[in-house]
């Protein structure tokens, strides 16, 4: 034994090395999020869960097509199309329903939609008792989307989606029956 | 020939062909928007242009004729260009709303933008904002989405000859649809729907409901009408979401009517029996298949111990032919009983009898295509469109396009008298008298009897007979090279239909048509399978094969081929049936699809005499009344789910295929008489539709599937079943034999060397005999009632359909619009008519096709109410046994008058 090593072992000098790492951190940011009282900041383009939106009268963009079932590819999307019961020549979805049981989060959808109609949210904490309380209708995910909207227009935007129809451009992508101002509700 | 290169293969074409065409058969394929192989060509499109390589021209294939030594090139760079550019223009105000577009994902012109990458446009315009048509109950036409093709209005003026459809306006306003602004009114049969090749025309029922990708597509045949028409019926999760057809697929070459195309809706409906039930304490209660066979099966075999003949069966005409094979074998060798009726019954038995009587055979001489050779075509008794939409079809093309005479005997304007050279509107009741006179005439012209030529005044005289049109008919029908007499339901329920049949074959044996390839006579049979039920022998009449039941060979053949022996009574039909029930011979009833109360008068026994039986088993799809007094009501697939073959008018044994699962616990009829069958200890073995259907083929060879485009021959001997004596090869001769003969063509149409030898010692017997003449009307205010088919309903089943509902919510009494205005009824009110047996109100609608003597109504809606004018006590025609209540004298009241 040298006289350097029974010195390490008598001031216990490895033991100070180790914990000036441990005490370092006393004086650092502190990094640990208290995860339900903090949250973190999420970034814009973050893929939460799926939401409906609507036309700035109310009225729901979904317009029924079926596109994002088509390229869903847990297929955890269902749709039901049908004519408008306000506006026979509307189309509109009559039944829509997301089961986030099944979604992978993959953003697919929102690309899909011609309308706007979906947008991704930061929202990622809902959870249930039972698989059915995952499986979203319509009225659920408008819901949410109506308590998201900020999110999910800047998910639109940050993800190159918010085209000329969100622009206020009279022409959109997709040429549909001119929406009325004046009618609210939907 | 001409000598054509096309993408450098060398084809011989006809010099008449188009560029098109020799690329067809050549194997290339062209785009195309306006082309129809079945219209004439419009050019409008420009999308098939192709180049000659010679004067390095783009020229439009569809309109082009080719010429010897031409050089074409179908994709070069410039045509490439040249249908981009197209694209483009024909882009320039079509909306983009393809994800709502119901053609979306299906559109030819959204496949094309996209193969040719037509994404942005050179040109700048305005889109189209014309607001979308919806007047229309069926369809709605969007302007908008609308190129211009003009295949919907041609295929309504080519193919339906209705015109309801056109172009209004011009240049940049031109838009589709019906004129003046009005709502559609047409025959609604959706093959404009069928033919847009954008989403400019939808309808109503699906509309918005559907993407073509989730659709499961099946073949089928539809079971409506004896047209035997190929559609598709595309499904989603189980449910039917429209009925579509494909150019040039079967019989129908790709037209259906409305009642094909819209009329599914009926059978997806909640108050479609799911379960079987069984009556306890008078009330049906839902029960299991497991309760309710041991039950049917011990009260069966009690009944089946009295003796023979103790059960009578009654069977739908609409059936496939398995369940009908299994339907009488189950009564002959399990039930000891021939006391078997079918729906044919009521009116096309009047013509299958003494059809059967003549040529030994029920298929017909002639089909589709014969009609469309002929070079005349007499019409009498029948309405081809409404009937047999496709027969009539082929009649309007061959009048319009292939410039026949046709000649129509009826006293309605039928749709067909608008294309016929003559329209004999003869009064109601001298159909008989016309025909007798017509075939006497035809017989021997020269020495006619005082009595005869007298009777030739008569009809000239009393029955509105026209007497150089009638000149022009007899002339024609002499002299013509081809020629077809189609007759149909009208003349199956005159006064006396027996011999106004027996007079339409005098006259086509006496006009040589038996011998002579392209001529005959074509009956329309009612519904969709009456040819195949009775060559399935499910009439007391015949075994199958149409052999005498009575007759003790024939009875021996099928011992022989069954392996037992039949111990069935000499039986009976209909009339037989309800008096023996009536005297207590008989003790239960097997109805499978058929009410015999709804076909009878309100005040008539049927129903007291039915409550005499001690078991009645309604095999059904919804409530009627009998199921209302039956002991067992056991509920039954409908034709979307199961599958069987039907027989059409032409003679084509068409397959029926299951498009969806069967509807609750509901089963095909083979399957619920098989189950019967093993409960009651006589197991008949019958595993599948299939396994029927091969047996069948096994004994009967020449009903092996068969079909005009061939895409499901089975393969078959082409010979046709003699009443007596009868081809039996599958029994007598090894059956390997005739299945190693698959590559001949089966035949839908009878052998005419068999039939002429028959139908020759027929004519022998056949005495020049004529029917009662019926008497003329002479009083004022009195009417002929005569109950007709509605184009838009098929039976009594249809009513329920919600689509069908739509088109033709109710019946209205039809009367002629001079006599409406003489009498001051207008459209929509109430008028009672009154016979000696009853009166009954109908809301009125004038019509000129109607004549002054009589009132029309169609027959789906005569409920009750409405037969209760007619006379109630039971009444069967002598040599058919088919009840006589079809045409009746009325006298209209109009309701605010005195």
């Amino acid at each position: 034994m040298t006289f350097k090593s029974l010195m390490n072992n008598v001031l216990f000098v490895e033991i100070v090395k180790g914990l000036k790492v441990t005490f370092g951190h006393f004086f650092k940011k502190t990094l640990t999020v208290q995860y339900p009282h903090e949250k973190l900041t999420l970034a814009d383009g973050y893929r939460g869960f799926i939401v409906h939106r609507r036309y700035e009268n109310g009225q729901e963009r979904c317009v029924g097509c079926d596109l994002c079932e088509a390229i869903c590819p847990a297929k955890a999307i269902r749709v039901v199309g049908d004519i408008h019961p306000e506006f026979p020549e509307r189309r509109y979805a009559k039944e829509y329903t997301l089961d986030f049981t099944r979604c992978i989060f993959c953003g697919f959808c929102v690309v899909a939609c011609p309308v706007n109609a979906l947008s991704m949210t930061k929202e990622f904490a809902h959870s249930s008792f039972t698989r059915e309380g995952l499986i979203y209708p319509k009225e659920k995910l408008l819901a949410l989307g109506d308590r998201c909207e900020d999110e999910s227009i800047a998910y639109l935007k940050v993800r190159n989606m918010w085209g000329a129809e969100d622009s206020g451009k009279e022409e959109g992508r997709y040429h549909f029956p001119p929406i009325s101002t004046t009618q609210s509700g939907g | 020939m001409a000598k054509v290169t096309i993408n450098g293969i060398e084809v011989d074409v006809d010099p008449s062909m188009t560029i098109l065409k020799a690329a067809e058969k050549a194997g290339i394929p062209v785009p195309t928007f306006c082309y129809h192989p079945r219209m004439d060509p419009a050019g409008s499109c420009r999308i098939c242009a192709v180049e000659l390589e010679d004067s390095k021209k783009v020229v439009m294939s569809c309109v082009t004729p080719v010429s010897d030594g031409m050089r074409v090139l179908t994709e070069s760079p410039k045509i490439h260009e040249a249908r981009k550019t197209n694209l483009e223009l024909l882009l320039l105000h079509h909306p983009l709303d393809c994800p709502v577009c119901d053609c979306g994902g299906e559109c030819p012109l959204q496949n094309m933008s996209f193969a040719y990458g037509a994404t942005e446009s050179r040109f700048e315009s305005h889109r189209n904002d014309e607001p979308e048509d919806m007047k229309s109950d069926v369809l709605v036409f969007n302007a908008n989405r609308c190129i211009l093709c003009g295949k919907c209005v041609r295929i309504c003026d080519e193919i339906q000859d209705v015109h309801a459809i056109g172009f209004i306006n011009r240049g940049f306003d031109t838009i589709i649809g019906p004129p003046l602004g009005k709502k559609l009114d047409c025959e609604f049969c959706g093959d404009c729907l069928e033919v847009c090749p954008t989403g400019a025309i939808t309808d109503h029922f699906v509309r918005y409901k559907y993407r073509p990708w989730q659709l499961e597509k099946q073949q089928t045949t539809c079971s409506y009408c004896p047209s035997g028409c190929q559609m598709f019926v595309e499904t989603e999760n189980e449910a039917i979401v429209r009925v579509t057809s494909q150019e040039g697929v079967g019989p129908n070459e790709g037209s259906i009517c409305a009642v094909g195309r819209f009329g599914f809706n009926h059978v997806q409906i909640p108050e479609r029996f799911d379960t079987p039930y069984m009556r306890s304490l008078h009330r049906l209660v839902p029960s299991s298949w497991d309760e309710v066979l041991p039950e049917i099966a011990s009260q069966l075999n009690a009944i089946r111990k009295k003796g023979v003949d103790r059960i009578a069966g009654l069977i739908s005409n609409r059936v496939p032919m398995e369940d009908a094979y299994v339907f009488q074998s189950f009564f002959r060798k399990t039930l000891h009983s021939n006391m078997i009726d079918t729906g044919s019954r009521y009116s096309f038995m009047n013509a299958a009898l003494p059809i059967v009587d003549a040529t030994g055979t029920l298929r017909p001489l002639v089909d589709h295509e014969d009609i469309l050779k002929a070079k005349v075509i007499l019409v009498i008794g029948a309405d081809p469109v409404s009937e047999s939409n496709i027969t009539g079809l082929f009649a309007k093309r061959a009048a319009r396009k292939e410039r026949s005479r046709l000649y129509v005997v009826d006293s309605e304007a039928i749709t067909l008298s608008n294309r016929a050279k003559d329209h004999i509107r003869i009064h109601p009741g001298g159909e008989q008298i016309f025909l007798d006179v017509l075939s006497e005439e035809i017989r021997d012209s020269q020495n006619m009897t005082p009595e005869w030529i007298s009777r030739k005044e008569e009809l000239f005289k009393n029955w509105n007979v026209d007497p150089s049109a009638y000149q022009r008919l007899l002339n024609d029908l002499k002299s013509a090279e081809t020629g077809v007499i189609i007759a149909g339901r009208k003349l199956f329920r005159i006064e006396t239909p027996v011999s106004g049949v027996e007079a339409l074959l005098r006259i086509t044996g006496d006009l040589g048509w038996i011998d002579r390839a392209g001529c005959g006579l074509f009956v329309l049979p009612e519904a969709a399978n009456d040819l195949g039920v009775l060559m399935m022998g499910a009439s007391y009449e015949w075994l199958p094969g149409l052999m005498d039941s009575s007759d003790k060979s024939s009875k021996g053949r099928w011992e022989e081929a069954w392996g037992g022996r039949l111990s069935y009574g000499p039986g009976g039909g209909l009339d037989a049936i309800l008096k023996g029930i009536d005297e207590g011979r008989i003790n239960a009833l097997i109805s499978l699809g058929e009410n015999p109360i709804g076909h009878f008068p309100v005040g008539s026994r049927v129903r007291e005499i039915l409550s005499k039986l001690d078991l009645i088993i309604s095999i059904d799809m919804f409530q009627n009344d009998l199921s209302d007094m039956a002991h067992f009501v056991l509920p039954v697939a409908s034709a979307y789910e199961r599958s069987g073959h039907l027989v059409s008018a032409e003679g084509f044994v068409q397959p029926i295929k299951p498009t969806m699962a069967y509807w609750g616990e509901s089963l095909p009829d083979w399957q619920i008489l098989d189950r019967i069958s093993t409960a009651m200890g006589n197991p008949m073995g019958i595993e599948s539709a299939e396994g029927v259907m091969a047996e069948i083929v096994r004994f009967l060879p020449d009903l092996s599937p068969s079909s005009r485009n061939g895409s499901h021959f089975v393969g078959g001997t082409g010979e046709i079943h003699l009443a007596t004596p009868v081809v039996f090869p599958g029994i007598l001769s090894s059956p390997k034999s005739i299945q190693a003969g698959t590559a001949l063509p089966a035949a839908h149409k009878a052998n005419r060397e068999s039939v002429s030898s028959r139908y020759l010692g027929w004519r022998e017997k056949a005495k020049e005999k004529s029917g009662i003449p019926a008497h003329p009307i002479a009083g004022e205010g009195e009417f002929v009632l005569e109950l007709t088919k509605s184009l838009f309903h098929s039976g009594k089943m249809t009513l329920i359909d919600s689509n069908l509902k739509k088109i033709q919510p109710e019946g209205k009494l039809r009367i002629n619009r001079q006599t409406a205005r003489k009498r001051k009824i207008k459209k929509g009110e109430q008028v009672v008519l009154r016979t000696t047996f009853g009166t009954c109100s109908f809301v009125v609608e004038p019509s000129p096709a109607v004549s002054e003597f009589e009132l029309t109504f169609p027959v789906h809606f005569a409920n009750g109410q409405v037969l209760g004018l007619f006379a109630p006590d039971l009444e069967f025609s002598a040599g058919t046994g088919s009840p006589v209540t079809h045409r009746i004298r009325v006298s209209l009241e109009t309701q605010n008058a005195n």
